[in-house]
């Protein structure tokens, strides 16, 4: 066994050596999985790719410790407004996304005015207030929104053919890889974020936020600030969705939907970066491809349920926490006939 | 704190468990998928995409189940005779959710990995997830609701239930029989099934001379508090209550609040699914004389030489033994009557690939409806003739029981009145050029 102190030096090269071999693996993964599923499972990989980054821009702004009911609200508007800028304007898809991501971003800087005075409960019945409002303008307006019916033949990302290379984004194993690229950079961002002095003034607003008042720090601009971020990032989701499905409603960001976001994110934990994509990615896994493969359609609301309720009830800070929960008894059941040997001795 | 929270990133054992545990878990989809796809040869597959769970459920999973019955009827007598030889068929069931995404991705399971031959669907807001795939794969789908329908929509088509141009018949009955009712209010949810529907009776009070005492009261399909919906309903005290095409979820407390406010007059419905529990909820009395549009398929009237429903009494019966007779819906019947239209379409086609059956089935511009001869129709109102409209019932709740009390021709009532109906539709941005 290595001398601590010798190996302590060695300790942060080799440990980033091996985080950038584990994203090397992770990406390798990534990059084979959809050939090892149906074609249907692709699909539902283009869902859940989109989905990471819907519950990973809801994160951001529980950092500082506000829990919003109109993120998924937040997501139609990127969705609607890339939607709209491709469908009646003949802005470029990959343009409008981007543009349906600063609408998204633009409306919480708006929002933030109202909402921000607001604290807690107040602020989670202010969002969903606010989601409300913003779903009854669809519906009200069927020019431009579609009113209930919402908007349906949205243009698709365009497809690339340079004659030796053609890509169809109507397949789902193509729109993956393009969803996964764009979902990845959004990712690193937001991981960026969080690793700054910014994110750590969200920690700081979270847990001590007079604290942070008293030592000159602005907790409405951050909170606005964390809450636009986020909402920029749900727009892009929002966006990627419209362009793939082809379709958008206001029923699609009900608060239904965003009860969803809610379980992944309580389910998967948010103490970490990687806690609500863990809860996605096993709910979504467990959801739509092992209960559906097993001939469970209908059971699921209840299976889902129990899930919930069991995971609630004994994982109480999320999937996240099963790791090191499962280390710390490793290194018990390591330590014990140690420890029971020095003792002896 | 930043380090702890580095230090617990994934790490390589938990990234291979987890990556272990998806893989087992894809491994045991993948199975059950081919065990599916290595069904008999002889065995034709027929897709259902529908919700079969949440609110809109109620419209899905009792089709499913009529459509259970429909097959074990047919495979009991040797199958379907398509080209000389006789196939099984094999309902294979997605769970949508109402969701167009999911839609999407039924659509393509049953497709692709099912290999199905034909697609049933309740429509509305998940059609538009489906409608390229349908154009691309050239595949055969069936709707409930012909507001899907617009000329680019060539492989699609409604062959039961012409939703909400039915409706017309209700309305068109109690004029006739109940000449002192002049005025109603009507009330739907603000979503893509309410709004045509609306049109609709507001075209066919229009016609039957009965004027609405206020505005269409939209609420949203969110609100679970029923109350103030009715007390405005109310305040203007109209002499028809209109539920529209409100989903049960809204039906059955809209009923219940207008009994516990003291109405006591005249309701019609486009549905009134599972109405013997509002009949519990409220009282005989209350509900003596509700007129809607969906019958039981225990109706003597059923029996009739010119319905082409096969056996609908002994059909209600299994269903009832089966589900109970509670679980009875609007759509029990109406997917597994598509399906006697597509069986002898098929049969006319001698095979079972979409574009032959749906040659046979549009041939000669008629078919055989559930409920009578029937026309192809709908290019005025859907921009295409994909629409199978012929007689409708009427269906009045007395002592508790759903009676069939007439059959009323949709296309008569369209002739007198074509112009009313487009104009509302116009008006609510319902025509196929406004959608």
């Amino acid at each position: 066994m290595p001398d601590p102190a010798v190996a302590a030096p060695a300790d942060g090269p080799v440990r980033r050596s091996f985080g950038r071999l584990r994203l090397v693996f992770l990406f390798a993964a990534l990059a084979v999985l959809p050939y090892l599923l149906s074609y249907s499972q692709q699909e539902i990989a283009v869902l859940l790719v989109i989905n990471v980054l819907l519950v990973s821009s809801y994160r951001l702004l529980t950092l500082t410790g506000e829990w919003s009911l109109g993120h998924v609200v937040i997501m139609g508007v990127g969705a609607y407004a890339s939607a709209l800028l491709a469908k009646r304007l003949g802005v470029p898809v990959p343009l409008s996304l981007l543009i349906g991501g600063c609408m998204a971003a633009g409306t919480a800087a708006i929002l933030s005015f109202p909402l921000f005075r607001m604290k807690g409960f107040y602020f989670l019945i202010g969002s969903f207030a606010a989601g409300e409002i913003i779903r009854l303008i669809w519906k009200r307006f069927t020019d431009p929104f579609g009113g209930p019916k919402g908007l349906k033949r949205i243009d698709a990302f365009p497809d690339i053919d340079t004659g030796f290379l053609s890509i169809d984004f109507y397949e789902p194993v193509n729109y993956y890889f393009l969803a996964l690229v764009v979902v990845s950079a959004s990712l690193f961002v937001l991981y960026r974020i969080e690793r700054s002095r910014i994110g750590l003034t969200f920690h700081a607003i979270h847990w001590q936020d007079r604290l942070a008042e008293s030592v000159g720090v602005d907790t409405f601009r951050y909170r606005t600030l964390a809450f636009v971020i986020a909402s920029f990032f749900a727009g892009i989701a929002g966006g990627l969705y419209a362009h793939y499905v082809g379709a958008v409603n206001p029923t699609r960001f009900s608060v239904d939907q965003m009860v969803y976001v809610l379980v992944w994110a309580i389910v998967g934990g948010t103490a970490t970066f990687h806690g609500p994509i863990l809860g996605v990615v096993v709910l979504t896994v467990i959801n739509e491809m092992v209960l559906r493969g097993l001939g469970l359609d209908t059971a699921r609301p209840l299976i889902y349920g129990a899930i919930l309720i069991l995971s609630v009830l004994y994982l109480p800070d999320g999937l996240e926490s099963l790791g090191p929960r499962l280390r710390a008894w490793l290194q018990r059941r390591r330590g014990g006939p140690a420890a029971a040997g020095g003792e002896a001795a | 704190m930043m380090r702890k929270t580095l230090d617990r990133k994934l790490s390589r054992r938990k990234f291979l468990g987890t990556t272990a545990a998806s893989g087992a878990a894809l491994a045991a989809t993948g199975t059950g998928l081919s065990r599916v796809s290595f069904a008999a040869a002889d065995t034709i597959k027929i897709g259902f995409l529908a919700p079969l769970t949440g609110p809109v459920s109620a419209w899905g999973k009792p089709g499913l189940d009529g459509c259970l019955i429909w097959a074990d009827w047919v495979n009991a007598k040797g199958g379907v005779k398509i080209g000389g030889k006789s196939h099984k068929i094999e309902f294979v069931g997605y769970d949508n959710e109402y969701d167009a995404g999911k839609a999407r991705t039924g659509a393509t399971k049953l497709i692709k990995e099912d290999g199905v031959k034909f697609i049933m669907m309740l429509g509305g807001d998940t059609w538009p997830g489906v409608e390229k795939i349908a154009a691309r794969e050239g595949m055969l789908f069936s709707t409930l609701l012909p507001s899907d329908l617009t000329p680019d929509t060539k492989t699609l088509v409604a062959p039961c239930e012409v939703h909400p141009i039915y409706n017309v018949t209700g309305v068109e009955w109690l004029a006739e029989n109940k000449k002192n009712l002049k005025t109603a209010a009507i009330c739907a949810q603000d979503d893509a099934l309410g709004k045509p529907s609306v049109a609709t009776y507001l075209a066919a009070f229009e016609a039957a001379g009965i004027k609405m005492v206020d505005a269409p009261l939209f609420f949203d399909p969110a609100t679970t508090d029923f109350a103030p919906v009715m007390t405005k309903l109310l305040a203007k005290k109209p002499d028809i209550l209109c539920l529209d095409t409100c989903y049960a979820d809204y039906v059955h407390p809209l009923c219940e609040q207008a009994f516990q406010q003291g109405y006591k007059g005249q309701i019609i419905s486009c549905t009134a699914d599972f109405y013997q529990k509002i009949v519990e909820k409220t009282s005989k009395d209350f509900m003596e004389g509700f007129v809607f549009q969906f019958p039981d398929f225990d109706d003597p009237a059923l029996n009739a030489k010119e319905v082409n429903f096969v056996n609908p009494n002994e059909f209600y019966a299994e269903y009832a033994k089966r589900f109970g007779a509670k679980e009875w819906s609007a759509v029990s019947w109406e997917y597994a009557s598509i399906m006697d239209l597509w069986a002898d379409a098929a049969a006319k086609a001698g095979s079972a690939e979409p574009g032959p059956v749906l040659k046979a089935m549009k041939a000669g511009g008629t078919g055989k409806h559930a409920f009578g001869d029937a026309k192809w129709w709908g290019k005025e109102l859907f921009g295409i003739d994909n629409a199978l409209v012929g007689n409708w019932p009427v269906v009045v709740i007395e002592g508790g029981k759903a009676k069939i009390k007439a059959f009323k021709s949709i296309p008569a009532w369209w002739d007198k009145h074509s112009k009313l109906m487009i104009k509302h539709m116009t008006a609510l941005g319902q025509m196929w050029n406004q959608r």
